[in-house]
Parts: structure tokens; sequence; C-alpha cells
């Protein structure tokens, strides 16, 4: 999967014509194999844009307003990234006429080890599904599988699954990487930074990282795109993932077959209700 | 000075962790996750002193802690009592094993701003009970640089007891302050001094080392130019990709920044201090709202020209000790080498 | 009628944990005011007896709820949680509670996979004038919840009880 020649000519005319102010692609990092985001307001710069198996990181995030506030972006999208988007644009977080999207129909992405990554291998959506236009052959939607670390933990019993995510939540340092790098965590301030509401504001022990890690994940759930760019961040490698795939399972399942920003519009699975929704849970 | 050298080998350095490890407190790198982080060990099978360079979180959490209590109060109708905070527990006699030549120097570094102004007889306390042990740097890691700063990388006395690789398995271990000298004298009895050849080991090991390195600058170049370029453009390229998320400065040796905060519960509570970091959106937000660096690119200024001009202003010694954990573990790879060799690269704005 | 401990409680998710032998059990229980609180006052009205284990905290409707609530309850010093709302059809503003059933099923699911007993976090549909079946569903959870035994699961420290 190699686009790199392409999207340079896509980044070269947009800046030519004058309709980007900015594009954000990938470069190589310069030493390895690997790669890196990179933010171009420079033509001259287009030349460094590269895009293949390698190009991981969710480039989405940097729509947020921090970043790229008022800006006109020319950005490039896999599956997953364009999902993202799409929430992104349904939430009025970004303007679509600002925006001119390289959408790819993703084969798949590596890890930094040339590992295939496991969100790949169980990607329902592999084409971009907004997009100005389209690089690659659309593959077509693929079948729901469940994440193989979830179907493993649901074998475990309670106090095996409560030890397990202990040693997961002893291990956070608190660092927040994890929401930076989340396209959908754009809340100017978090709550759990609200001082007067947060339980914790300071303290670093396995239940202030519960009481961050489960929030976050509840309020990612059904807007999760599963890109991994959280995982990726984590300076103490947590599988962050395993929240966010419980929540995605459960929704999956339960609420029609819901997977976040399919649909341009589409809200997230906890902001829409049917009157079908199961509740035989509830007394 | 000189302090005495031994030389063992791999069994040899084995036993004596094991003898370290069931005398006296000990630290060491035990992996979770694939991550390396110092934690208290109990045997030598928790832990891997000699861990991969790569993957290691920073020895600094263990003597300016990630979160620490300062103190804590209670009110009630006569008035408001202040509480002494629970015993510190990193106070104690302890040796910590597997620690990077840069990480230690990040210690030494950070004496100078704990002596200043405020003097944090904490850090100092836990610095002068701790005997650090070095890992056994063989080659440079994809993103280190330390040998190309302003400190002597081969004869290190940040750290009491560095490990030098020898030639045909030979393990050298080696004294560099009077507290390591006392240390090894004590509790490593069963090492043979090394002979007089060890130096030219030690020194052609070094050699090696210092040839591996992928990223060199010229530091006193480099020191200089950025001190001109406060103005430069520069800043604003390089951190554009930045996304203004702690990481780099919770996992840095040398970076200080801190926050104090309550946790209250009705009428008692606990005031912490705990890691910040200046290139974090709401950094030093101030109360009325006004943020005095809205804007990435100076917090990333701020940043880079406290670790290579500021600091060395203020205290004579440099604040980044090149170890690269930042660039690794940067969710984006954003590598202050080189945000600083492309600023010190441009021209200088006349304003 | 309060719910007593007798012989020897263990929390479920730390068997290594004793109950002491005075432990009640805390409920809190969150209730929609249109429905379920109004419910609350009619058992109450009606003097119908039901566990005082329970601490009511009313909302204005149960899709109020944010799983943030449930993640503070459980770690302060709730054991166990009971969310009540009205019956899906007959909210007050609508369609509040099929949001909420949809929150709350996924919060449940989340929490029972980190290590919480699913009894710990219970759910109810309790109109105005089911006050018998307020009682009902206080008495069912706080007995799930004596089962369990205490919760010392992330708890905050040095929260007085």
């Amino acid at each position: 999967m190699d686009y790199s020649k392409q999207i340079r000519e896509i980044a070269a005319k947009l800046f030519a014509d004058r309709k980007i102010d900015m594009f954000v692609g990938y470069r190589m990092n310069g030493f390895d194999d690997n790669q890196v985001p990179v933010v171009i307001t420079d033509p001259e710069e287009v030349s460094a844009l590269v895009f293949t198996e390698k190009s991981v990181f969710n480039l989405s995030n940097y729509l947020k307003a921090d970043h790229t506030r008022n800006k006109r972006v020319g950005l490039v999208v896999k599956g997953c990234d364009s999902r993202s988007l799409n929430l992104l644009l349904t939430e009025s977080q970004v303007k679509r006429d600002k925006l001119y999207i390289v959408g790819i129909a993703c084969e798949g992405v590596v890890d930094d080890k040339g590992q295939k990554m496991q969100n790949c291998m169980e990607c329902v959506v592999p084409d971009a599904v907004v997009f100005d236009e389209m690089l690659g052959t659309p593959q077509g939607k693929k079948e729901y599988m469940v994440n193989s670390d979830i179907k493993a933990l649901a074998e475990k019993g309670l106090v095996e699954r409560r030890e397990y995510f202990e040693e997961i939540f002893e291990n956070c340092i608190r660092c927040n990487a994890c929401r930076h790098s989340c396209p959908l965590c754009y809340c100017a301030k978090c709550c759990i930074d609200q001082e007067t509401a947060s339980l914790y504001n300071g303290s670093n022990t396995a239940s202030s990282a519960f009481h961050a890690l489960m929030t976050w994940s509840l309020h990612l759930a059904g807007r999760c795109v599963d890109c991994r760019n959280c995982e990726k961040a984590c300076p103490s490698h947590l599988p962050l993932h395993l929240l966010h795939k419980q929540n995605e399972k459960v929704i999956f399942d339960n609420f029609q077959n819901h997977l976040a920003g399919v649909e341009e519009g589409e809200r997230g699975a906890l902001y829409k209700y049917s009157l079908k929704d199961p509740d035989d849970f509830i007394m | 000075m000189s302090f005495s050298t031994f030389v063992t080998d791999k069994a040899g350095l084995q036993k004596l962790y094991e003898a370290i490890i069931s005398k006296h407190e000990t630290y060491a790198p035990v992996e979770k996750f694939g991550k390396y982080d110092y934690k208290k060990v109990s045997s030598l099978k928790e832990c891997d002193p000699d861990s991969p360079i790569a993957m290691t979180m920073s020895v600094k959490p263990l003597f300016f802690p990630r979160s620490a209590k300062i103190m804590k109060y209670e009110a009630n109708s006569a008035g408001t009592n202040i509480l002494d905070t629970d015993e510190d527990l990193l106070a104690g006699k302890r040796v910590i094993l597997g620690v990077k030549h840069c990480d230690a120097r990040g210690l030494q570094v950070l004496e100078a701003v704990n002596k200043w102004d405020y003097v944090d007889n904490d850090f100092l306390k836990r610095r002068a009970n701790t005997v650090i042990f070095s890992t056994r740097c063989d080659k440079a890691d994809t993103h280190c640089f330390c040998t190309s700063l302003d400190y002597d990388v081969e004869n290190l006395d940040a750290l009491d007891v560095a490990m030098v690789n020898g030639t045909n398995g030979k393990i050298y271990v080696q004294a560099r302050t009077e507290k390591g000298d006392v240390f090894l004298k004590e509790n490593a009895s069963a090492l043979s001094s090394a002979n007089g050849g060890a130096s030219a080991e030690m020194k052609k090991q070094y050699e090696a080392f210092a040839a591996s390195f992928r990223l060199k600058m010229e530091y006193k170049e480099i020191n200089e130019k950025m001190s001109k370029r406060f103005d430069s453009p520069a800043f604003e390229e390089a951190s554009r990709n930045c996304v203004s998320c702690n990481t780099c400065a919770f996992i840095c040796p040398t970076c200080h920044c801190f926050k104090i905060s309550d946790e209250k519960i009705k009428d008692t509570g606990v005031r912490y201090k705990s890691y910040d970091s200046c290139n974090n959106v709401y950094f030093t937000l101030e109360a009325g709202g006004h943020n005095p660096r809205p804007a990435k690119y100076r917090r990333w200024r701020q940043r880079s020209m406290h670790k290579f001009v500021y600091y060395k202003e203020r205290f004579g010694v440099n604040l980044c000790v090149g170890c690269g954990h930042c660039a690794i573990s940067c969710p984006v790879n954003i590598s202050i080498f080189e945000v600083v060799n492309h600023v010190a690269a441009t021209p200088v704005e006349s304003s | 009628m309060e719910a007593e401990v007798k012989d020897k409680i263990v929390s479920i998710e730390k068997p290594e944990l004793v109950a002491p032998p005075d432990w009640k059990p805390v409920i809190m229980g969150i209730l929609c005011n249109w429905c379920s609180y109004a419910g609350s006052d009619l058992t109450g009205t009606s003097r119908t007896q039901y566990p005082p284990n329970i601490r009511i905290i009313r909302v204005p409707c149960s899709s109020r709820v944010d799983p943030w609530f449930i993640i503070k309850a459980l770690q302060t010093t709730a054991d166990g949680v009971l969310i009540s709302g009205c019956h899906p059809g007959d909210c007050h503003y609508i369609s509040g509670n099929y949001y909420a059933r949809r929150r709350f099923l996924v919060t449940r699911e989340l929490l029972k996979m980190v290590g919480f007993h699913e009894h710990r976090v219970q759910f109810s549909w309790v109109s105005a004038a089911e006050g018998a079946k307020f009682a009902q569903v206080v008495k069912k959870v706080t007995e799930d919840v004596v089962k369990l035994g205490p919760l010392h699961l992330y708890k905050k420290e040095n929260f007085n009880k």
C-alpha cells in the first residue's frame, strides 16, 4: 500500500490552487522506516509526504480547535480516521467546507516492529467513509468480530479480572496523553480535572487512574473508532483498548449493530435510542 | 580522586545483586506491559537490572514523586489544624539498580534547583540516602545524545557505582563516589579487585560506545545560538505536530514543574504536589482566566529554551541530559534534539 | 427491618477481606423526580417498610445520570448503587429514559469486566404509583449487596464513612 506519490501531487495542487492553508499527512521520521505526522504550511515541504502501511497515527486528532482553528486543512484519512472525522463533523467541532479530505481504502497498518496492528486485523470499515477523493480500491465493509483479548477476559473469573485490571490501573501515571491523542476528546477542560467535581486532584494511585480511565472510556462509548492513538501514546503501554473494545462489543451486540461514525451526520450510539433497546436487566 | 574498581562476570553480578536485594531496600527496573519502571523488589526474579536501555522510565519519581502529600488539614469549629502527612516512604537508606547514566546525571542536575531559593530537603535527603548502580550502556539508542552535552559521561559521578563491560565477559564494577566506595567495600567483598588493565579496557568500551551515536550536536554552539533565537519562527514550525499531552515532561529525568492541589472531603483534606507540564494548555492558568502561554509554539519555545539555555545560564549546567526518553514516548515522536537543531540553524530575527 | 450482617461476610471481589461484624451496606439511590422519587414518597406515606440502608439523591430525569456519578458513588461510601427512572414511554421529558437505558447497559457491562460484581449497580423502572414496588426493589438490592459484602475496590482514601 503506497500512495506517497498521489498524495504529494494532491497536496501540491491544493496549495497551488490556494484551496488550503495547511496539509496534515505523514513523513518519514528521518532515521528508520517509521513515520510521524507532519503539518505542512509551505508548498516546498510537500515532497516529504508519504503514505504506506507505516502511516499509523490518526490524523483527525489535528482537527481539534487547539491545532487548526479556522484554518483550511487538507488531510489524509484511513477508514478508522475518517470515522472519527465524521463524528467531529457531526458534533460541530470542524466545518466540512474548511476541509479537503483524501480518503484511503486502507489495507491495514503495522506497528514499529512491522507487525500488523490488532485493530487492523479486526477492522470492519477499512475504506474512508467521508472524502473529497479516494485513493485505492474500496474493499467494502467486513464482518464484525469480537476483539480476541475481550473474548479471553470474558472466560476469566471475577477475582482474576479484578486483579488484572488493578495492575493496569496501578501503572497509570496520569499523564493524560491518551486524552490528548484521542481525536474525540476535545472538551476544553476535562470533567476529571474540574477541581470541584472530580474526586481526585493531584493524587496518582490506582483509584485515581480508575476514576479517570473509566469515566473517559464511558464518555467515549459509542464514539470510539479503535484507532489506537491512545494506546500508542501511553508511556506505560497500558492496554487501553480493552475498555473501549468492551464498550464497542456491548453497543454492537445490543444497539442494532451500531459502529461509531460510519454514516454521515450520525451521532454516537449513546446519543440515540431505539424503542426496542433491551431492558430486561432493569427491574 | 579514584575509588576502587572490582571485576566480576555475569554470574558474579547476579550474586551481587541477590546479596544487595536480600540486605537492603532495593529498587530495580520491573517490566510491565513491555515497559520498565523502577519498583521496590524483594528478589532478583522480579526485576531486570540490566533492562534494555530504550524501555525504561526515569528514576526521577523515586526522588521527586509523581504525587506527594505535603500537608493534611482538618477544620472544625475551633479552627483549622495542620497535620503531619504520613511517613516518607522514600526517605530510608536504599539502593537503586539499573540506572542509566543520563538518568543519574538528571538527578545531579536537579540538585541545583533543589538548593536554590527554596531548599527541598526531601529531595536532598533521598539523594543522600540512596546508592545508585548504573546499567551497562554499550551502545546508543535511536534518540539519545548524552556524549554531545556538557558532562563527562565516561567518568560520571552522578551515580555511585558504575558498571562497564570489559572484554571476554568481564564486568567492571567501579565506585564513582565516596558513598559508592564505602558501599562496595561493605557489600561486594565477594568480588575481586580489578588489575591494572582495567582502565584501558574501560576506555576502549567507552570509545566504542561514543562512536555508536546516531545523534551528535556541537553543544556550545547550539547553546549560544539558541540564546539569540528567542524570536525565531522556527519554534512555530517545529511544534506544529505536538499534541500538548504532558508525556515528555512526565518521563523526562530533569523536568521538575509541579502543581499544588487540594483534595478535600467536607472539612478534611490533603494537599498534593504533583507533576505538571509546561506543554499543557492550562499550565500556570491564572485565577481570573489569563493564560500566559495559550499558543502551542510559545510553550514549546519555553520548554526548549529552559532545557538548553535558561537553566545553564542560572545554574551552570544544561538541563537536558540527552536521554531521548521524550522522543521515544512522544505520541508523534517529536525529538527535542531535532527542534533545537532546527531553531539553531535559522537566521537570527532582527526585530 | 434493618439488613443485618450475620456470620462471616467477605468482599466478593476481594475474598481476603472480611467485613467487620457491625458492617451495614450503604446503597446510593439515584431516583428521577417525576416517577421514582414520587414512588418512593408513596412508599413512605403508605407506611411500607424498606431497608434504611439506601441514601436517596433526586435528579430531574434518569438520563441526568452520567456514568461518572456511578463511578463516584462506588469510589466513595457506596457498596451498591440503585438507579431508578420512569417506565419507557412515560418519561416526563419524553425520551430521557431511552437514552438512560443504553447508558446503563454499557456502564454495567464495563464495570463487570474490570472486576465489579454485576449486582453492585442495579436499575429499576418505578412509577409514581408503584410505592410497593419501590420497597421491593430496595429490599432486593440491599439483600444482594449484603451477600456481596463491602466494596473495597478503588475507594478514595481518607473518605470517612
